[in-house]
């Protein structure tokens, strides 16, 4: 049973090793330049993480994803539990997000890099609005599924529709909203990556992207490990987060289940 | 169409009528200079001059082409390791670890690499495509397919269908809704996907329209193929929406 246990805990670790070793056999099968070697990749790492000027840029890199994802979740969240508890204001906005929702955000930024710059502004603008989406849509969806009878015993009991809001419908949508934040977390760092991409002036996504222009194919595998490894470990993080606060919750799937 | 729902349909369009007005307005009284902000006849009308040149039909050809292949890679693999997973232990044990890993991490970062081993051309853009897509569909397809309800399955395997069978003749239809939900924001992701590949490296394709308006400065020309991936995702998304109702006709309110 111990060992079943331990076995469970330590499967993603055995995964993450297991890639490693399939790259590492497939580069040395492929005996290319352009692809090198999982340990050589790795040896790379702390080169980058070690250098104090993109260890900077890293750092500015998750300001600014910081600073999107709070903002995002802090407006989206009351929008989409009003959405779910109004027709009217549902019917509002849902075709508008409709219309938004294919749009790649980070292709938004060669026409916001013309008003606002290629500062922080920006980047931080383009993060926010992929990460509202996400967030919108499950905190509709959650609130959309809370039970009507907790909300009449609650306006029985003198709740206002506010505090019914904050009281009843928020703790009821978490788990959704947090699927929704876990979702909206990926799509920061992805977006982080893109926007930097396309105003190549600092940040990770501009290290990587650079690298790979000027053919430092080390520095490019090593970065993507870097950012892979934001994602994995974000995630578990806010995973941790997520069932600490939803402990009452069913115990749900531990894969996140829509990624958009 | 029921009142409620056309009344819900004009609703809605207020937004979007508003945000339009909006933008003729601030163009019209000066705020923003037409180099900046184009005013909005002016885009859409470029828009119509567009879609009627070739050049322009080419490149979203070439997109839709690299959308489909992504997408349709992703839905085999997504539906078919989905099932796997959710039908054997043992494959789940593989794939669940894997997936754990692979989802969360960001496949934009993946570009490079894709760059390097695939060459510049279609291949890099559909690996990139398939792996976005692949994960909301394998996943949805797995949680759909796991919570199927067993007594559906018992009653097939007394009523004599073989084993094997019941997998594609209970649980595929079973998980259908589930699985169609994945597919819906697999597609979403491909339309992203696509377009961002293409603004990285790509000689055509909607990305590359944005990407040659943006060293131009032209702003007109820069909303053009924005607008486009928008009305290509509505489409798409409705022809989905279309297959969907039909595919789940006996469902009760799906």
């Amino acid at each position: 049973m111990m060992g079943r246990m331990l076995l469970r805990r330590l499967a993603p670790l055995l995964a993450c090793i297991g890639l490693l070793v399939v790259w590492q056999v497939a580069a040395l099968a492929i005996n290319n330049d352009s692809f090198p070697t999982a340990i050589g990749a790795i040896r790379a790492v702390p080169d980058i993480l070690g250098d104090k000027e993109s260890l900077i840029n890293i750092l500015a890199s998750l300001r600014r994803m910081a600073i999107g994802f709070g903002t995002a979740v802090a407006i989206s969240i009351p929008l989409g539990l009003l959405m779910g508890r109004s027709r009217v204001v549902a019917s509002f906005f849902n075709p508008l997000l409709m219309v938004i929702y294919p749009v790649p955000k980070a292709a938004l930024m060669p026409i916001i890099m013309l008003w606002l710059g290629v500062g922080d502004l920006s980047k931080t603008l383009v993060i926010f609005l992929g990460v509202s989406l996400p967030v919108i849509y499950h905190s509709f969806e959650g609130a959309k599924a809370v039970e009507e009878k907790m909300l009449w015993s609650a306006a029985a009991m003198g709740l206002s529709a506010t505090q019914r809001l904050v009281r009843i419908v928020l703790p009821a949508a978490l788990p959704e909203i947090l699927t929704g934040c876990r979702t909206g977390l990926v799509l920061a760092l992805i977006t982080m990556i893109t926007s930097e991409m396309i105003a190549r002036q600092s940040g990770a996504g501009n290290i990587l992207f650079n690298a790979l222009d000027m053919g430092q194919y080390d520095t490019v595998f090593a970065m993507i490990i870097i950012v892979g490894a934001m994602g994995i470990g974000l995630d578990a993080a806010f995973e941790r987060i997520r069932a600490r606060l939803v402990r009452w919750s069913e115990p749900q799937f531990d894969i996140p289940l829509s990624f958009s | 169409m029921s009142r409620a729902a056309t009344s819900d349909i004009l609703i809605g369009l207020i937004p979007i009528v508003l945000s339009i007005a909006v933008w003729q307005g601030i163009v019209s009284f000066g705020y923003a200079p037409p180099t900046l902000l184009p005013p909005p006849t002016l885009v859409f009308a470029r828009l119509a001059q567009q879609l009627m040149t070739d050049t322009f039909q080419q490149d979203i050809l070439a997109t839709l082409f690299r959308l489909f292949a992504g997408f349709a890679i992703a839905v085999v693999l997504g539906i078919g390791i989905g099932l796997a997973a959710a039908a054997s232990p043992t494959i789940n044990a593989l794939v669940r670890p894997i997936v754990r890993v692979l989802a969360p991490l960001p496949k934009v970062a993946l570009y490079p690499a894709l760059l390097l081993l695939l060459g510049f051309g279609h291949g890099s853009k559909i690996t990139l495509v398939a792996a976005d897509a692949l994960f909301p569909i394998l996943l949805s397809t797995y949680y759909g397919a796991s919570t199927v309800e067993q007594k559906l399955v018992w009653s097939a395997l007394a009523a004599g269908t073989p084993r094997h069978q019941t997998l594609f003749k209970v649980v595929l239809p079973a998980a259908m809704p589930s699985i169609l939900t994945g597919c819906r924001i697999g597609l979403v992701i491909s339309c992203i996907v696509v377009f961002l590949a293409e603004m990285i490296t790509s000689t055509d394709g909607l990305g590359h329209v944005l990407v040659t308006a943006a060293r131009t400065f032209q702003a007109v020309d820069m909303f053009v193929p924005l607008i486009t991936i928008s009305l290509l995702g509505l489409i798409l998304n409705g022809a989905l929406e279309a297959l969907r109702s039909y595919l789940l006709r006996g469902f009760p309110e799906a």
